[in-house]
């Protein structure tokens, strides 16, 4: 197969150039997922600068306005996004080094912090929520010293000699990493505090010009961990999302729409059964994003079943945010194909 | 009885197994684990060779990765991979942790027969006349083309002598009838739920946690958790998402900080917890890899009879439908060769088999089938274009 | 008949739907968006800032969903996190700070009600009717009686919250339209068409984005063809009369932003909705409809009119046997026959 450019033609339009303000959202499911379209965003956000070296050359032209990335991550580890980000050409750690790119954890620590004492410390902090906030907790655990659960594996590692444990690599480049505790919005604001922080420390450094592009991958898995019963239903995620959208130039968000956790609000369709709080928060949710949204990206498997060359369907919406006249009608709908080298095909109905 | 004789060939294997830890081998070569044909990543095998085949070209489970196996209806076939999962643990020595459930459970392993490879060149020996033969090597390798590839690294076997110095086996292949008897078996962990005012899960992931870290660094952990939510052992209230999908998240998250030591696998009951529930969804996507187990309804008088071995196919006792593979889905999911396969599967007392599914002959229609039997019906896959 | 009654209808209900989003004569204090994912109301309220900026109307938008402070509007309250006591208390300072300068007309518009009715922190207590009510009677009643505000609130349809805590209470949706003055259901103009094109076969009407109940599917497929907004209204008159009509918005691209004459249509005469039916005479263009010439010249007409048929004779009641009789001229391309044919 052909090595595919990293940025597939007919989608770099709607992958660079965001306007101010703007959210865009990235629907996926269970068996079309949009690991390799974010991706693709982060690659058109900081691959000119990244490979200065190499191709600035020919494209000195957008080398001027140097762009910024804070990525929080809730499904994936920064292991993930950096081997992946690799076989685009993208050195992310490096990107790390350089305050051009900031990864936030919300995977290692967000619900349980593998320390051996962590049962007692997890269980002393909802009891003592009234008379401690969540903030001061927060950066005793988000501090970039040695973590309990490294430095009991250290030895470990010493002792075996094998090259079988790399904790201690996916530390560098993570620049913090996010815990949940207590409920509600207090909750919540201990979160966005800490990702607005990341936010903060890349901004000064910032030449005029700059633009800071935030992506969040799933929160709405945040929304499925704690939901009603925690006090945070669909309203409290938005306003969340909002808080953190007016520290980003521009704001990418992926989500997931499966069906069961969209189309279950009717009673009828839940077949029979009272909607759950995590579908009607859920769709609620996204629907609402949307109704915010520049634009709506949506992937889906084919629903003619399987071929062979075809991995799934992006169908490319405007959203409600979008301003008719402002920009140019942005809908379309294409069909794209993975590749095992990690390259993305992206092509029309009918083309390939 | 052939499997007998190689019951005592087994003690063999285990110190086959056993003999990287003891001398002083490089501990990459981890017993169990090998490079995926794919892109090298380290796999282990789920015990079962053709549920390894299916994974995505990867011919085992990636080291990190979650299965979730779902399964309709009452039956439990699930629990079978599930013993084949635990039991392949056990006896490549790795440190298997079954959660919720008790220690009987461990005592329902099912028997080690052999290697899967040696079981199932013998059946190919007896499919000799009526197979085309590409080539030796391959036919070892059971009908899965990924199997194929994954053989790389693995030396060739040659079972037939047992003196000869062996690579270690990745996959073996058991009895249902029979009990595992094993020396590590006792080395098996049991996570008991602990009632607790919090998650109920907090305690399991305490322990699985100070027993992944405690471990020798090249100790592969299993972590094993039978039909879950299942309500017979679980409180009422893990089923609550900010308990559950918690701990699944959690669970991942160790998962990612020791990726190349732990696999999980986790059975679900349908029947209980719906697909179309938005809960078992977040289930789904919080896991690597989906399968779901569709079983037959009539199936229980041929799950009798199939323990005898016929030259004849064995029916189908139900399908199996892959919503998600771990790492290509990762990657953006897509097109892997198995993916729009319909699957089929047959447990037999020695084996769990996943083939790809080809509708039988109209019901009754007997002597047309026997008739056919060796042509067959053309597979629904060859029909699709 | 049904051309006077539509021209009727036209010079009426325009001038309606102009004095609803012109914000003319309060002719609406409550005016209910209901959009969906497939329309989003954004360009409606962007119409309705444009109209009032044209008319120097104070303009308030209560953000629960906008970011930053769209062009023309007077103040922007961002609701983020603000209990509606809070925000019913800073519209009125932000009324109060334009109270003595501008004009007394006021548009408070609320980007969407949804996150509002489905906030975990609402107090039990929340009363819907009486916080909107709360906007509409005037904050700085001291200073001035005189004015004029309106009230416009966005629901999105496809947002269904959760089940409400009084399950013997009216919906909030069905509160909503009971309170309001006006309601105006927002449909995209591609999807009223396909859903005619279908109705007019006879067959399924096609459903777009959410209905199609389709995994990862959220919204419609694209459509680039045509542009524009049908409105449907729903106004109840003062008088208890309700007026129901359908209208066409055209893109914002169609119009000058400064353009004060009425830019809204009646969906019924738009000729994509509603094509003129086709006058066969009236088309002069002669093309072959079969290989047979079955049309016929002007004069051939005129001479079949002027055929008198044998009854119109037996009618002048000249006796039995007298009439009946084909009277005619002939022409000179008749073959007469002297043997054959008898006159």
């Amino acid at each position: 197969m052909p090595s595919q450019p990293a940025l597939p033609p007919l989608l770099a339009p709607y992958l660079s150039s965001l306007p101010h303000t703007s959210l865009t959202l990235v629907s996926s499911i269970l068996g079309a997922t949009s690991n390799w379209l974010v991706l693709r965003f982060l690659h058109a956000a900081l691959s000119t600068s990244s490979n200065q070296h190499a191709a600035s050359e020919l494209e000195d032209v957008r080398t001027d306005e140097k762009r910024k990335v804070v990525f929080v991550s809730f499904m994936r580890s920064f292991e993930f996004w950096k081997s992946e980000a690799k076989r685009l050409g993208l050195d992310l750690a490096r990107l790390a080094d350089k305050e051009q790119f900031a990864f936030i954890d919300g995977l290692s620590d967000l619900f349980y912090t593998p320390q051996v004492s962590s049962s007692s410390a997890s269980a002393a902090s909802p009891a003592g929520r009234g008379n401690s906030t969540p903030r001061t907790t927060l950066p005793l655990r988000s501090q970039p010293g040695p973590l309990p659960g490294r430095s009991l594996q250290s030895p470990a590692i010493a002792s075996g000699g094998s090259g079988l444990a790399p904790r201690s690599q996916t530390e560098l480049g993570v620049a913090k990493k996010l815990h949940f505790s207590g409920r509600g919005t207090a909750a919540l604001d201990a979160l966005e505090s800490d990702i607005v922080s990341v936010m903060q420390q890349l901004k000064p450094s910032a030449e005029d010009g700059d633009e800071l592009l935030l992506i969040v991958d799933q929160p709405d898995l945040l929304l499925a961990t704690t939901g009603p019963s925690l006090g945070i239903g669909a309203t409290e995620m938005a306003e969340w999302v909002a808080g953190l959208q007016q520290h980003a130039h521009a704001t990418i968000l992926t989500m997931a729409a499966d069906s069961p956790l969209i189309h279950n609000v009717s009673v009828s369709r839940a077949g029979g059964h009272m909607p759950a709080p995590i579908e009607t928060e859920h769709a609620g949710f996204a629907i609402g994003l949307a109704h915010r949204a520049r634009s709506v990206m949506q992937l889906r498997t084919l629903e003619t079943g399987v071929a062979r060359d075809v991995s799934g369907v992006l169908r490319i919406s405007a959203g409600g945010g979008w301003i008719a006249g402002k920009d140019e009608n942005p809908e379309k709908e294409v069909l794209y194909y993975i590749q095992r080298d990690g390259g993305v095909r992206v092509f029309g109905r009918g083309e390939s | 009885m052939s499997f007998r004789k190689r019951n005592i060939g087994l003690s063999l294997g285990v110190d086959r197994a056993a003999i990287p830890t003891a001398s002083e081998k490089p501990a990459p070569e981890s017993p169990g684990i090998r490079p995926s044909p794919d892109d090298g990543r380290p796999t282990t095998s789920t015990g079962t060779p053709s549920l390894d085949g299916l994974l995505a070209g990867h011919a085992g489970l990636p080291m990190g990765k979650t299965l979730l196996v779902e399964e309709n209806g009452t039956t439990d076939f699930a629990g079978a991979l599930l013993r084949y999962y635990a039991a392949e643990g056990v006896v490549q020595e790795h440190k298997v942790h079954v959660v919720g459930v008790p220690e009987q459970w461990g005592r329902s392993l099912p028997g080690l027969i052999g290697t899967a490879e040696s079981v199932e060149g013998k059946r190919s020996d007896k499919r000799k006349d009526e197979r085309m033969k590409i080539a030796w090597r391959y036919e070892r390798l059971g009908e899965f083309g990924a199997g194929v590839a994954g053989s790389r690294n693995v030396p060739a076997a040659g079972n037939q002598d047992p003196a000869a110095p062996q690579a270690p086996a990745f996959c073996h292949a058991f009895d249902l009838t029979k009990r595992l008897a094993h020396p590590s078996i006792t080395n098996m962990s049991f996570v008991p739920l602990a009632p607790s005012k919090e998650s109920p899960f907090i305690s399991v992931l305490n322990r699985l946690q100070t027993e992944i870290a405690s471990s020798a660094s090249h100790t592969i952990h299993r972590i094993v958790i039978p039909s879950l939510l299942n309500p017979t052992m679980y409180p009422p209230d893990t089923c609550q998402p900010e308990h559950l999908l918690q701990f699944l998240h959690s669970l991942k998250a160790l998962m990612n900080a020791y990726t190349t030591r732990v696999t999980t696998m986790i059975t679900l009951p349908l029947a209980l917890f719906p697909r179309s529930s938005g809960l078992v969804r977040w289930m789904e996507l919080l896991s690597d890899g989906v399968i779901e187990l569709c079983p037959f309804p009539h199936s229980a008088d041929a799950l009798t009879t199939s323990g005898a071995a016929t030259s004849q196919e064995e029916p189908p006792q139900g399908m199996l439908k892959v919503h998600r593979l771990p790492v290509l889905h990762e990657r953006g999911g897509g097109s892997d060769q198995n993916l729009g396969q319909d699957w089929a599967f047959i447990l037999s007392r020695r084996r769990f088999e996943i083939k790809p599914f080809s509708l039988p002959p109209a019901e009754g229609d007997t002597e047309a089938q026997d008739a056919s039997a060796p042509s067959g019906m053309p597979k629904k896959s060859d029909l699709e274009f | 008949m049904a051309q006077i009654n539509l021209a009727h209808r036209r010079t009426h209900n325009l001038l309606l739907i102009s004095k609803l989003l012109s914000l003319r004569d309060t002719a609406s204090p409550l005016t209910l968006l209901l959009d969906s994912l497939q329309q989003p109301a954004t360009p409606l309220i962007r119409e309705y800032i444009r109209r009032a900026k044209l008319s120097k109307v104070h303009v308030t938008l209560v953000a629960f969903e906008t970011l930053k402070q769209p062009d023309g509007v007077d103040a922007f309250v961002s609701a983020r996190r603000k209990s509606p006591a809070d925000l019913v208390r800073e519209v009125g300072a932000a009324q109060q700070l334009a109270g003595s300068n501008s004009s007394r007309r006021r548009l408070i518009l609320i980007d969407s009600i949804n996150p509002l009715l489905n906030s975990k922190r609402l107090e039990p207590g929340f009363h819907l009717p009486s916080f909107l009510s709360l906007f509409l009677a005037s904050p700085s009643a001291s200073a001035t009686a005189q004015l004029d505000t309106s009230l416009v609130v966005t629901y999105h349809q496809d947002s269904r919250g959760p089940f409400p805590q009084h399950p013997y209470s009216p919906s909030p949706l069905s509160l909503l339209t009971y309170m309001a003055t006006s309601i105006i259901t927002l449909h995209s103009f591609s999807h009223i068409l396909a859903q005619k094109a279908a109705r007019d076969r006879s067959v399924a009407e096609p459903v777009f984005g959410l209905d199609e109940e389709q995994d990862g599917v959220l919204l419609g497929r694209p459509d680039n063809t045509v542009e524009g907004i049908v409105l449907e209204l729903e106004h109840r008159r003062k008088s208890g009369r309700g007026v129901l009509e359908w209208y066409l918005l055209p893109p914002t691209s169609r119009y000058s932003p400064q353009q004060v004459k009425e830019v809204v249509t009646l969906l019924d005469d738009n000729v994509l909705y509603n094509p003129p039916v086709q006058q066969d005479s009236a088309a002069g263009d002669e093309e072959p409809e079969s290989t047979f010439e079955l049309r016929l010249t002007e004069r051939q007409r005129r001479d079949r009119e002027g055929v008198v048929l044998p009854y119109f004779d037996a009618q002048q009641g000249n006796g039995p046997g007298e009439g009946g009789r084909i009277l005619y001229d002939m022409g000179e391309e008749d073959d007469f026959d002297e043997e054959e044919d008898e006159i």
